[in-house]
């Protein structure tokens, strides 16, 4: 079971000197970059693009570390750099290839994918989260991939838990449906 | 068919599926170089890391900081004096106190002026009220009062002439 995780308020201490902020800054990169991968990449499916968002993401926070001041959790503001970043690229390529905010789920072909292993079930639970609509597939990601709290959800996301319960269950029901259609 | 289903859900966390890399793969040693490389990318940033400098090379003169407000202040000015000249070319201030106004002063002379244009609207009844206040009119003496009634269009002005001050 994954878990996200945090920074101790020795980091953060450092985070705010001059003197030590970019080594403090550098073990924040080593600490995150794992989880917040994988969140980039079960949005944007490749690892190019992933790769690419995780290092903007790392940019932005970098260039907006004063703005970090505390009142969130460290992980709670990459989080939703990392993920703003995200929906961000998803929304620029429907838009390149011309398809409606809407109807951009089941767009992702997992076979054309690389970098997917082919484990059976792991391949089939792969294809039935990309075809997701996005938002109910980040909330999917983060409740049975992450094991992330709810209210840490909610936090991130900027919705309410009960919407969240609601988004997981409809998201769970999606995905079980496209199983049994594959049995 | 729903718990079937749910199973799945439930036999891929159990088969190790439910943690974030199941069913995708990155090249090797990704994650062991990313940090470095990726620290290596970040920029300068003076204003973090060498707060201190940048305070003092910030450091503005007198003048720099007070300019703007004496280039304010200078401009109410130039509008305030724009104004006057305005005001001075469209003659708008020329009217001159009542007491320097020769014109005026010979017609407050003038008590024909004064009863045919300001005693006019005054009630007969307020004239003696006011004489009586003012002490020109003497309330101990008898005094009929019909004959301020009894005025006639003709006796007009001889009444007038009568209770009016001189």
């Amino acid at each position: 079971m994954a878990s996200i995780p945090e920074a101790s308020p020795e980091l953060i201490a450092r985070l705010r000197q001059p003197d030590t902020v970019r080594a403090a800054f550098t073990e924040v990169i080593k600490l995150y970059s794992e989880p917040l991968y994988w969140q980039i990449r079960r949005m944007v499916r490749s690892h190019d693009d992933a790769n690419d968002l995780l290092q903007n993401t790392f940019m932005k926070a970098w260039g907006s570390l004063e703005n970090f001041r505390g009142e969130a959790r460290l992980s709670t503001w990459l989080y939703k750099i990392a993920i703003n970043e995200s929906i961000s690229f998803i929304e620029r390529e429907k838009k390149r290839a011309g398809i409606s905010l809407d109807e951009h789920e089941g767009t992702i072909d997992i076979a054309a994918q690389p970098d997917i292993d082919g484990d059976s079930l792991a391949e089939r639970l792969q294809e039935a989260v990309a075809r997701l609509p996005e938002k109910q597939r980040l909330v999917f990601n983060m409740k049975y991939f992450d094991d992330m709290k709810y209210e840490d959800m909610s936090q991130i996301l900027g919705t309410s838990v009960g919407a969240l319960k609601a988004s997981y269950h409809l998201a769970t029901k999606k995905i079980e449906q496209y199983l049994e259609q594959l049995d | 068919m729903a718990n079937e289903r749910q199973n799945i859900l439930e036999l891929a966390r159990k088969d190790g599926l439910a943690v974030p890399s199941a069913g995708l793969s990155v090249p090797d040693g990704y994650f062991d170089s990313f940090a470095d490389k990726m620290a290596a990318m970040l920029p300068e940033r003076p204003e973090l890391e060498h707060p201190d400098e940048i305070k003092t090379e910030g450091k503005r003169p007198l003048w720099n900081i007070v300019r703007p407000y004496v280039y304010m202040a200078a401009m109410f000015a130039g509008v305030w004096l724009m104004l006057q000249m305005f005001t001075m070319m469209t003659g708008a201030n020329r009217l001159q106190p009542m007491d320097s106004n020769p014109v005026l002063a010979e017609a407050l002379m003038n008590d024909d002026f004064m009863d045919n244009y300001i005693y006019n609207d005054v009630d007969d009844w307020e004239l003696v009220d006011q004489m009586i206040e003012d002490g020109s009119l003497n309330t101990d003496e008898p005094f009929d009062f019909e004959d301020f009634t009894a005025i006639t269009p003709d006796s007009e002005t001889e009444a007038a002439d009568v209770i009016l001050p001189q």
